[in-house]
């Protein structure tokens, strides 16, 4: 029975990735009142750029993330505080924003999605690094694998660090629960959403970067990662980073169990399965709060 | 140190404010009252950069504000205390008032001002470390002044203070605005509770449908019975 140890340490692995990409995704959503649609094409900008920036410049696919991370940073910034910030001024309510912005979302989407196959082609890409296996519990691990995970739960502890204990972060809890007694209090209530799109979308980015090192990518990874991403956030409770990251986890483990005992092709069907269960069950998510 | 000037504020197309002009003066205590629907949190609104006027200005102490966002206006020294309190509910007390520090300016100050609130409210003290979402009325009250008090105000706005309170809870409330003035904080103070707001305003306006529709001394108008029966359903 080593099976099962090894399925879940796997799962949890593959679920911290999730976790991170749940976490951008509900920061937009819980925060600016984006349900960004587009999230995964950042996961796939992430990751196609860390393959044109090994190729072509020589660029260690772990440096990536200094240099992919801001860049997306920035692209979400700019994003909330042009589009999305007008968009908002212009809608009468906030239910017709919310419904703006998800086509708006859908339209970038497609752009994004475009730009990728205009540069990569449809061509797969396999960029694969620190594939050295690592041995324990009597089995092995990708080096690459354990990497990423590090990675995921120390940007997670960050990111619950920086919401509970600093200045910022109480502020952009602040302008979540109600922006207009925020800005009442001082708080730059702009800079906050565009803050939490910049860094939904560089943590995406960063979840694509860490995906290229193990898995052979190419411009249609995207929507997969939207689609998980999404049943990721409403399990965890929408608007709740740490229950986010708890059930990008749990989802991991999910998808291992799963495959590794049961078909590779149920995981998405058995995904949605749990939401459904959840939702009927506990419809505010794990840790969410209504 | 307040001056609205023909102001005209609408929601799409249907007009909430109409021409309003008034004026605070530094160290007064000046009362806003009207029946639901006047206009008069929509009045508070525009003053703090929430609505933006389609006409008319508003200056604090000399310098317009009225393009200016909110954030902006809270480090010039106006504070609004917003009707129904809106504390951050999955905050504590303590960090509700740290969140009401939030400038620059006031955050640096922020230890020296959180012993003063302390001192007009000790209850909060013991509070701190309390979800701001299990508060009695009165209690989320004091909270909610105490967190515009963080901010250093020169003028503080109380937005329909008397709500969800007992009317001696009330009393309480506008004994800490009389102190309020008595250490130089100017007031602003927009309420539905007619009486007991005129007996401590040095000066009121009656907003109707939008308008200013009369001023006066406090005490004036609520001798005054016709006054009363018209627009102060006393």
């Amino acid at each position: 029975m080593i099976e099962l140890p090894r399925l879940i340490i796997n799962g949890i692995m593959t679920g911290s990735i999730y976790g991170l990409l749940a976490m951008g995704l509900t920061l937009q959503y819980g925060v600016c009142q984006v349900l960004n649609i587009a999230h995964g094409e950042y996961v796939m900008l992430g990751a196609m750029l860390t393959v044109t920036l090994s190729t072509a410049f020589g660029i260690n696919p772990l440096l990536a993330v200094a240099i992919i991370g801001p860049l997306l940073f920035v692209i979400g910034f700019l994003l909330q505080i042009t589009l999305f910030r007008t968009l908002k001024a212009r809608a009468p309510s906030p239910p017709v924003f919310e419904g703006n912005a998800l086509m708006v979302a859908f339209g970038l989407f497609y752009v994004i999605n475009f730009v990728g196959q205009m540069r990569w082609g449809a061509l797969t890409y396999s960029n694969t690094y620190l594939t050295d296996r690592v041995r324990f519990l009597g089995t092995s691990f990708g080096l690459n694998q354990i990497i990423a995970c590090v990675i995921a739960v120390a940007i997670g502890v960050a990111m619950y660090l920086f919401l509970s204990r600093t200045r910022p972060g109480r502020a952009v809890r602040a302008t979540a629960e109600d922006p207009a007694t925020a800005g009442l209090m001082g708080v730059n209530t702009n800079m906050i959403l565009a803050l939490c799109f910049g860094l939904g979308t560089m943590l995406a980015g960063i979840g694509g970067i860490m995906i290229s090192w193990r898995t052979p990518i190419n411009t249609q990874i995207g929507f997969n990662n939207t689609v998980i991403a999404l049943v990721v956030v409403v399990l965890g409770g929408l608007g709740s980073v740490p229950g986010s990251f708890i059930a990008g986890i749990l989802i991991g483990i999910v998808s291992r169990l799963v495959s590794g005992l049961w078909e590779p092709l149920l995981i998405v069907p058995v995904y949605y399965a749990i939401l459904m269960v959840l939702l009927l069950v506990r419809p505010a998510g794990l840790l969410g709060k209504r | 140190m307040l001056e609205v000037s023909n102001l005209n504020v609408f929601y799409g197309k249907s007009q909430a404010l109409r021409d309003v002009s008034l004026k605070v003066g530094e160290g007064e205590i000046v009362a806003l009252v009207g029946a639901n629907g006047a206009g008069k949190t929509t009045l508070l609104n525009t003053i703090s950069g929430l609505l933006r006027p389609a006409s008319g200005s508003v200056e604090f102490l000399g310098k317009r504000i009225d393009r200016l966002a909110p954030y902006k206006i809270t480090k010039l020294g106006i504070c609004q205390i917003p009707e129904g309190r809106k504390l951050f509910t999955d905050m504590t007390v303590g960090d509700n008032l740290e969140m009401g520090a939030y400038s620059s300016v006031a955050w640096k100050r922020r230890k020296e001002t959180l012993e003063q609130v302390y001192q007009v409210f000790p209850v909060l003290k013991e509070r701190r470390k309390q979800s701001a979402k299990k508060l009695s009325g009165g209690e989320g009250q004091m909270v909610a002044i105490g967190r515009g008090l963080m901010s250093n105000p020169r003028l503080c706005m109380f937005d329909e203070p008397s709500y969800g309170l007992a009317p001696k809870l009330f009393s309480e409330v506008l004994e800490v605005i009389k102190r309020l003035r008595e250490q130089g904080i100017t007031i602003f103070l927009v309420e539905q509770n007619v009486r007991q707001t005129l007996e401590i305003a040095d000066r009121t306006y009656v907003l109707g449908n939008g308008q200013i529709v009369l001023e006066g001394k406090g005490k004036d108008l609520l001798q005054d019975e016709q006054v009363k029966e018209a627009y102060l359903g006393l």
